[in-house]
């Protein structure tokens, strides 16, 4: 676009200033990549200050990643025993063998069920002598005061807590139950606490993303007042504001890249450690919990948050300061 | 070029700068625009480049009218504008080159692609081979000659200075004047700001008089030609 009409002989001795469409399309990328290793030649010149922002959007972000890494392993957690709906089913003590015998078989070809497990009162009463620490105890008793039980397990489709409190209805009003449970609610507690500490984390990450977006945009405000002179200055030899704006990007930009990295290293230490601590309590558990952590997917999440977040704070300063300065 | 049609400025605070001036330079002519200091001269050459609007009136450049240009096409009308300035406005931490170059980055050269005018303006205003110098290491003169070429880099058909001989000697300025007088000669516009009358007289071009806002003489009376007349002022 030019306004004013360029005369021919003007022109001597140098090429033509119209440049074509074209040309003009590849120079923006050219001009982009220059633009991009220039403001990150930029950061070198000035490595503390630069470092120190990045330092505090990765350590921001650290947090966040690593309750992420936190609320992902209590969920598979939570997941493995939600699958693990059993129904336990307390016989009535009068019935005779054969009867039982039928009842099992009965229960066993119902579409609902995967298998079940018969544990009769012997067995139950020695599998109680042998885990509750009332051994000797229990010898003293006259009769067995424990009843048959049929654990169900229920098939694949009737898991749901739904369909398992269905299923569980079904064999309550058998002849042969006295009674059965399934022991649901400490699962919705669980589910519940998981929800109460996902959300909070949520809530946190959230306030610490706020904080880089606003660190980010300070800096860059800093850093668009600090060349205020040469921003008039470009701006008098025609440059767009596009063009004055772009090496700032690229700075949030490089903020977010250096960040984010910086978080997967902060992230990756705290969750060794973290981990470390939970082997030892797991294992007085005579478990093998670990932590799972970052996975490749979490780590490019990770890093786009960062750069997304970069971009924004410097948008943000961008926007609203160097439009405002203009030529004296 | 420029038409100037009852053109007021008023500066907020009520200091009214320039007062329903009309004028119109040629394409290829080459004016100075001189008066006291306040006479409205900055102000004048400011609306030609849109760094101020006027309160009344029209600024047209080669026809088109200023008042219709928007914010977003701004730069590309001082892209077809040279601009020299008293204080040469130089980029003290980048070199000559980088610094006369730069209008040229701005419309999309590469460096490379850029060095064969960066030098031939640099030759123009005889700076060639200092390119990798700093504006610091460099004198005044020299240092508005970089303005200079800076302006001229990318062949504008209009140049605007304002006091570009301000702080040089009478033969540094004479140098710079003949400079711009061969750009006329090519057929580019030029408008001089200035107060050094002796060196209007000199160069024998038309002049301009500004007064307390008023333009009280477009130079056209006098043949192109303004004599020294100190008591005009």
């Amino acid at each position: 676009m030019g306004f004013l009409s360029r005369k021919s002989d003007q022109r001597k001795g140098a090429k033509a200033v119209k440049i074509s469409a074209g040309r003009r399309f590849l120079m923006f990328f050219v001009n982009n990549f220059q633009q991009a290793i220039g403001s990150l030649g930029e950061l070198s010149r000035t490595p503390m200050a630069s470092l120190m922002t990045i330092a505090v959007l990765g350590l921001s972000l650290t947090l966040p990643t690593t309750l992420y890494v936190v609320v992902k392993n209590a969920q598979s957690i939570s997941a493995e025993w939600d699958n693990a709906a059993e129904i336990n089913v307390f016989l009535r003590k009068d019935l005779r063998p054969q009867e039982i015998q039928t009842f099992r078989e009965r229960v066993r070809l119902m579409a609902e069920v995967e298998r079940v497990e018969f544990i009769d009162k012997e067995a139950g009463l020695a599998e109680f002598r042998a885990n509750s620490g009332f051994g000797s105890a229990i010898d003293y008793l006259q009769t067995n005061p424990l009843p048959d039980v049929l654990v169900v397990i229920p098939a694949a489709d009737f898991q749901s807590v739904e369909r398992a409190r269905m299923l569980l209805t079904t064999l309550e009003q058998e002849r042969e139950v006295s009674s059965a449970s399934l022991d649901l609610k400490w699962l919705e507690r669980l589910q519940a606490l998981v929800r109460v500490i996902e959300n909070s984390f949520a809530a946190l990450g959230l306030l610490l993303c706020t904080a880089v977006v606003l660190i980010v945009g300070n800096t860059i405000r800093l850093a668009i007042l600090n060349r205020r002179d040469e921003i008039m200055i470009m701006k008098l030899v025609g440059a767009t504001d596009a063009y004055i704006q772009r090496p700032f990007l690229y700075t949030g930009f490089w903020y977010g890249v250096v960040g984010g990295i910086i978080a997967w290293l902060a992230t990756t230490i705290l969750v060794i450690w973290i981990d470390s601590s939970i082997v030892k309590f797991s294992s007085l558990y005579e478990s093998d919990m670990s932590l799972q952590g970052l996975s490749l997917n979490d780590m490019l999440v990770v890093w786009l948050v960062a750069i997304g977040l970069g971009l924004f704070g410097s948008w943000i300063a961008v926007r609203r300061h160097v439009s405002a300065i203009e030529p004296r | 070029m420029i038409r100037f049609e009852q053109v007021s400025k008023t500066y907020p605070g009520g200091f009214q700068a320039l007062n329903r001036v009309n004028f119109q330079v040629a394409a290829g002519e080459l004016a100075f625009l001189t008066g006291h200091s306040g006479a409205g001269k900055s102000t004048l050459l400011r609306l030609v480049a849109l760094m101020e609007r006027p309160t009344l009136g029209r600024v047209l450049i080669n026809g088109h009218d200023l008042n219709k240009i928007n914010r977003r096409q701004i730069p590309y009308l001082r892209r077809d504008i040279g601009m020299i300035f008293q204080d040469h406005r130089l980029l003290m931490d980048k070199t000559v080159f980088d610094n006369v170059a730069l209008p040229l980055y701005i419309e999309g050269y590469t460096q490379s692609e850029a060095r064969k005018r960066v030098q031939a303006a640099l030759d123009k205003v005889g700076l060639g081979g200092q390119e990798r110098k700093y504006p610091i290491m460099l004198s005044g003169g020299e240092q508005q000659r970089v303005g200079i070429a800076r302006a001229i880099v990318n062949k504008p058909p209009l140049l605007l200075a304002d006091e570009p001989t301000g702080n040089l000697d009478p033969t540094l300025s004479l140098e710079i004047m003949n400079l711009f007088e061969s750009f006329h000669q090519v057929g580019v516009s030029v408008l001089i700001a200035t107060h050094d009358l002796a060196l209007v007289a000199r160069m024998r071009h038309r002049n301009l008089v500004l007064r307390n806002g008023a333009m009280i003489d477009d130079g056209l009376a006098s043949g192109g030609y303004e004599p020294l007349d100190e008591g005009a002022y």
